[in-house]
């Protein structure tokens, strides 16, 4: 893989991810970024294959961005704020959905118009799935 | 909850960071440690008090 978690701190605050720590981080960043807009300008390509590139592009930093928030070292107090700050931020998720769930079907009742967005639905129900997981594998491995 | 880690790393001219790296944690970690602000894991007081050349018991005092 391209970066090293060492370059990286966890993003505490405004979302999820990584945020540079050290100035290999900030010039990973650019370096990263720089060939994306390189390529929207000089490249000379049909949309299709912009957009096909675009994607690979950005499939490739997101693998290796995955790999460093994976191998990013915590301790266990750090491993503790994530831990509960993550299960907040579920929760506000899982309240923002079944609102929207709510909201939708109520409206389906009682007008008879619009729709249940499935998108809503799968979220949640792969959230559970994957707390079910987690919790199977959690409860058979030493903590 | 207290602690004498401030105490006892100064006896061995240890540093917070010096003290961190050799327990594999933060320097935030031990702060909060030395603080009483953070209940560290069984493993993480032994390490602490392994490294302090002491015991759980001498380092953490529970109120």
């Amino acid at each position: 893989m391209i970066g090293k978690p060492e370059w990286f701190k966890r993003r505490k605050y405004g979302g999820w991810g990584v945020t540079p720590k050290t100035w290999q981080g900030y010039v990973y960043v650019i370096i990263m970024i720089l060939p994306l807009i390189l390529m929207q300008i000089f490249l000379d390509l049909t949309i299709q294959m912009k957009i096909l590139i675009n994607t690979l592009y950005l499939g490739v930093i997101f693998l290796d961005l995955m790999h460093i928030m994976i191998t990013l070292k915590k301790d266990e107090r750090e491993y503790k704020i994530e831990a509960i700050s993550e299960r907040n931020a579920s929760w506000a998720m899982i309240i923002v959905l079944l609102v929207g769930i709510l909201y939708q079907s109520t409206m389906l009742g009682l007008n008879g118009t619009g729709s249940i967005d499935l998108f809503l639905v799968a979220a949640l129900i792969i959230g559970m799935l994957s707390k079910s997981i987690s919790n199977i594998f959690l409860e058979r491995k030493s903590l | 909850m207290k602690t004498r880690i401030k105490e006892f790393r100064a006896r061995h001219n240890l540093t917070q960071d010096d003290l961190a790296k050799k327990v594999g944690v933060r320097r935030e970690t031990i702060v909060f440690l030395e603080k009483g602000k953070y209940n560290p894991s069984l493993k993480l007081a032994y390490d602490v008090a392994k490294v302090l050349k002491t015991s759980i018991d001498e380092l953490f005092i529970f109120e």
